[in-house]
């Protein structure tokens, strides 16, 4: 779920303005709530929800930025989301033998966190299957996660599987 | 005017595309004015070779006995006698060394040298030599068709011309029926991996050494020579980074079902890289196919995802697809619309 924070004008067909780009990018909007309390200037703070197609999400929040901006409705943040930042991928090889702290630890100093582990193995010493639930911060993409866990895996013969 | 086929390869997909030509023919010369001769039929060990056409019927009715056929000659070989023949289009059905893409490499470049069209069900030769081939053609001014090589009659590369006013930015894909039937047995019946492969032995899907299609080699083949087409790009098999699916585990494909995800070979294409290993997809994605069928999706700019799946292949598969690649031809060099 996407949530943008903007300032539009407190005057009639502004909302209007602001619904149209996300409709027309193909959003999906869940709610919006409008802040007359917290009236600035004659403009209303608005929060506005919506989830966009997951293949295009980038190029499609990209054009709907643009389209705000051109509309002179100022953005003031966007939240992509939790479903963004976190995501799942599977370990396959000696994930426990070649340090299973360490690689959470040095994922951990790049602000990748490691939210949720299970393994399957059959002995400690064998080849284990061990699934990593990640959360990362916002300013980080998945493929910027994917080469962090990767550059381990390459040192510690893992296999990753990815979605 | 005849158009003078020389195919070389009487196995399984040359004997079915044989037998379609023979059932298509009222249709193909009534409806589509495509009048053809079958000149040559080249095997390893000799050739059938009639100028004034070899009799199609009488060559099915032989079956493995063809070489007792009058037309048959001991000891021709396709490389030094394509170019004697006259011959409008010659066709490569032959098995293809991964490594080198022979025979039907040399084959390819004697056909356009003497200026005879080329249509191939041999993949090898695309994801190697790629850009050699077309550069060639485009320099002689014939045509070199291959819908077959990439998920048989699944129209996949001639889906360009259909696409011209959109953008294609991703593919996503299945490529091999052996691997992802492996997958699907793994993920729907909890068998082991050697389990799997064994049985796909047995049906007739793997071969007795299974390492192309399970190692991602074949898919990677099939994804250079998809993506080089779709994206006009000129990028060899070296280019492709491939993992294989024989090391995945009952274990992972649990770890993955637990969160209703699922373990699928992929074969990928996009931002200029092409990737074949096995990936995390969602249960309900369309690229969740069962079995030994082959599934393409394109992300495209505007009409979002394309997916188009199908038997990926078979010898009348084949065989149809060669025919099209033919129909293609004969419409491109009769200036038909
Ligand atoms: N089968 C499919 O589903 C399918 C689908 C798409 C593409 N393809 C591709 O199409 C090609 C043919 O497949 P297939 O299944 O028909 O294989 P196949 O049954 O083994 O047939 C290949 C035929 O080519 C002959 N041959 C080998 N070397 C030759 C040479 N130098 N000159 C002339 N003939 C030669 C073989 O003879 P011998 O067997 O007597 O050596 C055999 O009769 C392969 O490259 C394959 O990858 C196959």
């Amino acid at each position: 779920m996407i949530n943008l924070e903007v300032r539009i004008p407190d005057t009639p067909g502004c909302l209007i303005e602001l619904i149209k780009p996300i409709s027309n990018n193909g959003g999906n909007i869940f709610g919006i709530l409008h802040h007359h309390d917290k009236k600035i200037n004659n403009m209303i703070p608005v929060n506005i929800s919506f989830e966009l197609n997951e293949e295009l999400r980038e190029k499609k929040l990209e054009n709907i930025k643009q389209e705000l901006r051109k509309s002179q409705i100022q953005i003031d943040n966007i939240n992509l989301g939790i479903e963004q930042n976190n995501f799942i991928v599977i370990l396959t090889g000696h994930v426990f033998d070649t340090d299973v702290v360490d690689t959470i630890k040095r994922l951990a100093l790049k602000e990748i966190k490691v939210s949720e582990l299970e393994a399957k193995f059959t002995e400690i010493s064998e080849v284990s299957d061990v699934k990593f639930k990640f959360n990362f911060p916002e300013s980080f993409t998945k493929e910027d996660v994917i080469t962090e866990i990767n550059k381990i895996c390459q040192e510690k013969d893992l296999i990753l599987i990815r979605s | 005017m005849f158009i003078k086929i020389g195919l070389i390869g009487k196995g399984n997909v040359g004997s079915c595309f044989l037998e379609l030509l023979k059932i298509k023919k009222n249709y193909l010369n009534k409806k589509l004015n495509l009048k053809y001769k079958v000149i040559a039929i080249y095997e390893y060990d000799g050739a059938l070779i009639n100028e004034k056409g070899i009799d199609i019927d009488e060559i099915l009715l032989l079956r493995n006995n063809f070489r007792s056929h009058k037309d048959w000659k001991e000891n021709v070989k396709a490389i030094d006698s394509i170019s004697n023949l006259n011959l409008d289009v010659c066709i490569d059905t032959t098995p293809t060394n991964p490594n080198t893409g022979e025979p039907a490499l040399s084959h390819i470049f004697k056909a356009l040298n003497n200026n005879i069209n080329v249509i191939s069900s041999s993949k090898g030769p695309f994801y190697l030599k790629y850009k050699e081939i077309h550069d060639l053609a485009k320099l002689k001014n014939l045509l070199v068709k291959y819908e077959a090589t990439v998920a048989s009659n699944v129209p996949i590369l001639s889906i360009k011309d259909s696409l011209k006013g959109n953008e294609i930015i991703s593919i996503k894909a299945i490529l091999n029926g052996t691997s992802n039937y492996i997958l699907s047995r793994m993920s729907s019946e909890g068998v082991a991996f050697s389990v799997a492969l064994k049985e796909a032995q047995e049906l007739g899907y793997a071969e007795a050494d299974p390492t192309l299609d399970i190692e991602g080699y074949d898919a990677a083949g099939k994804l250079v020579i998809l993506a080089n087409e779709l994206f006009c790009w000129s990028k060899t098999i070296k280019e492709v980074k491939i993992k294989g699916i024989s090391k995945i585990t009952q274990h992972a494909i649990e770890l993955a079902k637990s969160e209703g995800l699922i373990i699928k070979h992929l074969a990928i294409a996009e931002k200029g890289t092409l990737i074949v290993e096995p990936r995390l997809i969602e249960k309900d994605s369309p690229l969740n196919i069962e079995g030994t069928l082959n599934v393409i999706e394109l992300q495209t700019t505007y009409s979002g995802p394309i997916i188009i799946m199908g038997r990926g292949a078979g010898g009348y598969e084949a065989g149809s697809a060669i025919l099209n690649d033919l129909i293609s031809i004969h419409r491109i060099i009769n200036n038909i619309k």
